[in-house]
């Protein structure tokens, strides 16, 4: 799934690198697997085009804000900002697109946004050094705040030919997830983009070496903003229009996937790939919990559970000898 | 020679931390083509002085130059790129990256702003054939052990292409095969004009490979001369100030035929199947190379890890602690190797450090008595020597005041067993004496003292058994008669059997 | 902040003057005398009362989380068990408790006993308290759905009654309550063992370990506190509502952290006190008083309460890095 070539770096060293990484999260990718089929079965319609299409979809959103809060922890940071960031995504594209910016003005300011966000959060942590979760936590309020001013109740409007290329019978959000999968596997090529793990991890090392451990840092903070409001665009799109709160349960969910993934919180360990796995099987899990005919209730009781046991488990079993 | 302005020096270089001076007034100078040994204790100040060489500190006084030119604001990027590579005894690798990636970092070969991974594998492998690692380059480090990983650290310096290399104890966690591959291809290195700085505690090796020596002693410069008609012995003189006879208190076996702690078939961690006697009133001795299962064995003891024997009895009572809490009411006490990490609260003031075991045990929600813990406090300060407001953070104090906070936290306690590791690690000269005599002292007034040490001379000197640990297994119990470094080195090599034959 | 980091010596008022306790209480008296020279009516006395009494329910909150952080985790469920205690109690009552003090008493229970379920989830699972108590908190959200609803539930409890609503000698019995509460946790947290063990594990657990502080009962005991001062937290709000909803607590897990942090309490545990949590509580609310002030809007409203946190953690809150 992650493992597409990125066409410039191809090698003797570059393939066998990224074959070890898969060694941590074989067995996760096997449960994934698992569950896939299991889904298979219940609901055989996911082999056919269109609910191949509505499975993607649901899961996507999901996949982008589990990746935004990947890459921050693979730096040693963390976001709760995540959700409120993805609102604003969905208000900004449901209140431009269909006016006189059109699809492509609206694209724009949903990623600037989403950049200007997240680079602004990377520099309040990295340069001035105060804690991510109080910043983020502060985060969310001034972003979903600014969600609230740009559209106070839900509303706005996604042109319908858009609703309809990403969230209709169309495989686009596969496609969007492959494109964004490979734009990854771009940037950890580039030496800024394999700093990632070495701040993490080693910050002080890093340094040493003449890693730019800040850009770095701050980088990773300004991408993670950018998915947000990415997830937030194809929500609004998703929905048909904007809704200020609509992005809430994301900060949870981002944090539940990475983990999920195998993401630690000490920064530098885990792999994107993971957290990608991660968040298929949360967005499985709930659309299991929803085919066998759960509450969105008894979701949310399962789920809680589901995510101390997936933590829980592995951890547990290293303490018996 | 001296006319060739050197590639690298210091010039009267101070710096302090916390107030506490760790280097006055130093002056060093790295020429091509030779090989400079740093010596000096641990603490003297040799970590802080290639700090200030590699810009990684600032110096507080004096300067650092480059080819013979000032450079006011020293930074590790400009030392990069002056060439100079440094290994340093923390290393600086990324676990999760792969060993290409670890040796390149920072300084990645590029094509269209990607990582130009051919050029990386070809240049990378260039310097892993160098120090002759042979793994696959795609192997995460995180997979190596610790000797690799070093070797990593020097292909990454390696990779540099520097002028001027420095490697802090390259050789602590190399086996002799790795550490014949280093010297020899540092000989050729020198021969190719490069200037290196060499730092190590063993001093043959530093007879070996080295044409000049600088000593440091408590921050300030004791020597600066050429190798040439100095002898080991001179060279540990100049070091620790003083015959290294001195060192040691003079001191009668106190050793009482009563069983402290004795386990049969213990196993902890690496430990497997140990039987093991500790007397009241002896000091034993825990020796051995590093990692050989020796910290786990206090560790087991102590309850902190999981531990299991066939049959233990501790100060009278049968079975392991099994708990921390619980082998601290047996009456046992540890105190770690890393102050910083095991040891101590540094951010919280020394006088609570001193109060944590109390703490511990008093009952939760009992009311504290300041003037009580304050009295406490004075007077264990009093008695370890540890002078200054007892208010400051642990922090503030040098690494041997430190250890003396940690020693005495369980002093009020009166402790039966206390199980050191290594306590004189990183410790000045003078405090290496107090806590030998404390020590000693213990040992006289009827407990036992369990002393893992990596100072194979604190072990012949100090203790009245020595027992040698390789592979999870005690493979020697030496008497006090039979012991001397030798002894020790080769039961902890497994050298003893052939000794024997032959 | 050494000045705080549990100091065992004398307090000298040098110390006190430069504190963070102190320096937050001088922000919130600068703003109030700002703020009553603007707005006529916010100086007044029964307007300073109120905030003081608002600020009692994010106090409360505050207290079991500032255990929670010094000792150098996060409770993140706190919200939900303002919630569960809000809920459960209109639930609970029953005939046979006329003053309802047993059912109090059995709803406090019932969130002591959530909080060692997170503590023994970070201690003996060791999952990371963030996912921990995130998880307890969907968890219990789910859990109360099913059980209330969507609709409020109102509380026949004549001790909530006389909480959230009596004034002996003209002081709310709320700000009584977080008095007396306030004394408690300030003795237990600056003049007990148990306190000395909580920073001990905060700055360095593994040293508190080896030093044989018993780290696993003393982590279930600090996020039984938790569970504790948010269920009483959740009685307080019952009482001062008179209905209990889901989504009461909502607001109170921000307010429990921004609480903490803003009265100097480092976010990395070991260093900090409740001493500045109190200030850092009515400071929130003076902040949240002064915004309704402006009439804004919602939006607005919500960033401005962010912006202000964040220019408070910037004047004030810098943590010094640490290794």
């Amino acid at each position: 799934m992650s493992m597409v070539p990125s066409a410039k770096s191809a090698g003797a060293l570059y393939w066998p690198v990224q074959a070890r990484r898969n060694i941590g999260v074989r067995s996760l990718f096997l449960v994934v697997l698992a569950f896939l089929v299991a889904y298979g079965v219940l609901f055989p319609g996911l082999f056919t085009a269109s609910g191949f299409a509505k499975f993607t979809q649901s899961w996507f959103p999901l996949a982008l804000v589990a990746m935004a809060q990947a890459i921050l922890m693979l730096t040693g940071g963390i976001s709760l900002a995540i959700g409120a960031t993805v609102s604003l995504g969905a208000v900004i594209a449901a209140t431009t697109m269909a006016g006189p910016l059109g699809v492509a003005g609206g694209v724009a300011i949903v990623v600037l946004a989403g950049l200007g966000i997240g680079a602004a959060t990377g520099f309040i942590v990295v340069k001035l050094r105060l804690p991510a979760i109080v910043v983020t936590l502060a985060g969310s309020f001034i972003i979903g705040g600014a969600a609230l001013l740009i559209l106070p109740r839900p509303g706005g409007a996604i042109p319908a030919w858009l609703s309809d290329l990403l969230a209709g019978d169309t495989p686009a959000a596969f496609v969007l997830l492959v494109v964004i999968v490979l734009l990854w596997k771009l940037y950890l090529a580039t030496p800024l983009g394999l700093s990632l793990y070495a701040a993490g991890e080693n910050p002080v090392g890093a340094y040493r070496s003449g890693v730019p451990v800040d850009a770095a840092r701050v980088a990773a903070y300004a991408i993670s903003g950018l998915l947000s409001t990415g997830a937030g665009l194809f929500v609004a799109a998703q929905t048909g229009s904007g809704d200020p709160v609509i992005g809430t349960a994301f900060t949870l969910n981002s944090i539940a996937a990475a983990v999920l993934g195998g993401i630690g919180f000490l920064g530098g360990q885990g792999t994107m790939r993971g957290a990608l796995a991660g968040s298929l099987l949360l967005s499985l899990m709930i659309s299991v919990m929803f085919f066998l005919g759960f509450t969105p209730v008894a979701q949310y009781v399962a789920q809680g559970l589901i995510i101390i046991g997936a933590v829980a488990i592995p951890q547990f079993r290293k303490v018996q000898p | 020679m001296t006319t060739v302005a050197p590639l690298l020096a210091a010039r009267g270089a101070s710096k302090a931390f916390f107030g506490n001076p760790v280097l006055r007034g130093v002056s060093i100078a790295l020429q091509p083509g030779r090989v400079h040994a740093l010596l000096g204790e641990n603490g003297a100040g040799k970590s802080t002085l290639i700090n200030l060489l590699s810009g990684a500190l600032r110096p507080d006084g004096g300067e650092i130059e480059v080819d013979g030119r000032a450079v006011p604001r020293m930074t590790p990027a400009l030392a990069r790129q002056a060439g100079i590579a440094v290994v340093q005894q923390e290393l600086s690798l990324t676990a999760s990256l792969s060993i290409a990636e670890n040796i390149g970092l920072g300084a990645y070969p590029k094509r269209f702003g990607l990582i130009d991974y051919n050029e990386l594998a070809a240049r990378a492998k260039a310097a892993c054939a160098l120090v002759g690692l042979n793994e696959p380059l795609s192997t995460p480090v995180g997979q190596l052990a610790l000797g690799r990983r070093q070797m990593v650290e020097i292909a990454k310096a390696l990779y540099r292409m520097p002028r001027v290399l420095i490697l802090d104890e390259p050789t602590s966690s190399l086996s002799a095969t790795e550490t014949k591959i280093l010297t020899d291809l540092l000989e050729r290195l020198r021969g190719e004009g490069i200037a290196i700085l060499y730092i190590s505690h063993r001093l043959n090796e530093v007879m070996a490979l080295c044409q000049h020596v600088t000593v440091l002693k408590d921050g300030t410069c004791t020597a600066d001369r050429s190798l040439q008609g100095t002898d080991a012995a001179g060279l540990v003189r100049l070091m620790v100030g003083r015959d290294p006879g001195d060192l040691f208190p003079q001191w009668q076996p106190s050793a009482s035929p009563a069983s402290a702690i004795s386990v049969r078939g213990f196993s902890a961690g690496l430990m497997r199947d140990v039987d093991l006697d500790i007397r009241a009133g002896e000091v034993l001795g825990v020796g051995g190379l590093v990692g050989q299962g020796q910290e786990d064995l206090l560790l087991g003891l102590y309850g902190a890890i999981p531990a299991k024997a066939a049959s233990a009895v501790v100060n009278g009572a049968s079975g392991l602690p099994g708990g921390v809490p619980k082998a601290n009411a047996l009456g046992l006490a540890y105190v770690p190797a890393d102050r910083k990490r095991e040891g101590l609260h540094l951010i919280h003031p020394i006088l609570t450090n001193m109060m944590l075991p109390a703490f511990a045990r008093l009952p939760a929600l009992k009311l504290r008595s300041r003037k009580t813990e304050r009295e406490t406090g004075k007077s264990l300060a009093a008695q370890l020597a540890i002078k200054g407001d007892l208010q400051r953070p642990a922090q503030a104090l040098s690494g041997g005041n430190q250890q003396k906070v940690a020693l005495a936290k369980w002093m009020p306690h009166d402790p039966l067993v206390l199980l050191l590791n290594d306590p004189t690690r990183g410790v000045d000269v003078e405090t290496k004496r107090e806590i030998y005599l404390m020590l000693r002292g213990f040992a006289a007034a009827g407990k036992a003292v369990v002393l893992l040490s990596s100072d194979t001379p604190e072990l012949v000197h100090l203790c009245d058994r020595v027992a040698v640990v390789r592979e999870g297994r005690i493979t020697a119990t030496l008497e006090r008669a039979a012991l001397s470094e030798e002894a020790i080195v080769s039961a902890a090599m497994g050298a003893e059997k052939q000794k024997v034959a032959a | 902040m050494t000045a705080w980091n549990d100091s065992t010596g004398g307090i000298r008022a040098s110390a006190i003057l430069k504190s963070r306790p102190f320096l937050t209480l001088a922000i919130v008296a600068a703003v109030w005398i700002a703020a009553s020279f603007v707005s006529r009516g916010f100086g007044a006395y029964g307007h300073l009362r109120y905030l003081v009494e608002l600020g009692a329910v994010i106090g409360l909150v505050a207290a079991g989380q500032t255990f929670v952080v010094i000792a150098g985790g996060i409770d993140l469920s706190v919200a939900a068990i303002v919630t569960v205690s809000a809920i459960s109690l209109p639930l609970l009552s029953w005939q046979a408790d006329p003053t309802g003090l047993v059912s109090i008493l059995a709803v406090l229970a019932l969130t002591t006993i959530i909080g060692v379920v997170n503590g023994l989830g970070v201690a003996l699972l060791r999952v990371h308290p963030m996912i921990m108590t995130l998880a307890m908190a969907t968890f219990l959200q789910g859990l109360l759905i099913i059980i209330a609803g969507g609709s409020a539930v109102t509380a026949e409890n004549p001790l909530v009654h006389w909480l959230g609503n009596a004034r002996p000698a003209g002081v709310p019995a709320g700000i009584i309550l977080w008095v007396a509460v306030s004394a408690i946790v300030l003795t237990v947290m600056h003049a007990t063992p148990f306190g000395a063990r909580i920073f001990a594990m905060g700055a360095n657990p593994l040293a508190a370990s080896l030093s044989g502080v018993p780290v696993t009962s003393t982590t279930l005991a600090v996020y039984g506190i938790s569970g504790f001062t948010a269920g009483l937290a959740g009685v307080l709000v019952l009482g001062m509502n008179g209905q209990g909803y889901v989504g009461i607590g909502d607001p109170y897990l921000l307010a429990s952290i921004a609480a903490v942090v803003l009265g100097g309490t480092s976010i990395l545990g070991g260093l900090g006190t409740y001493a500045g949590t109190i200030p850092g509580a009515v400071l929130l609310v003076t902040i949240t008083a002064l915004i309704t002030v402006v009439n804004a809007s919602p939006g607005w409203r919500s960033i401005l309460f962010g912006s202000l946190i964040l220019g408070l953690l910037l004047l004030s809150g810098r943590e010094q890095a640490r290794r």
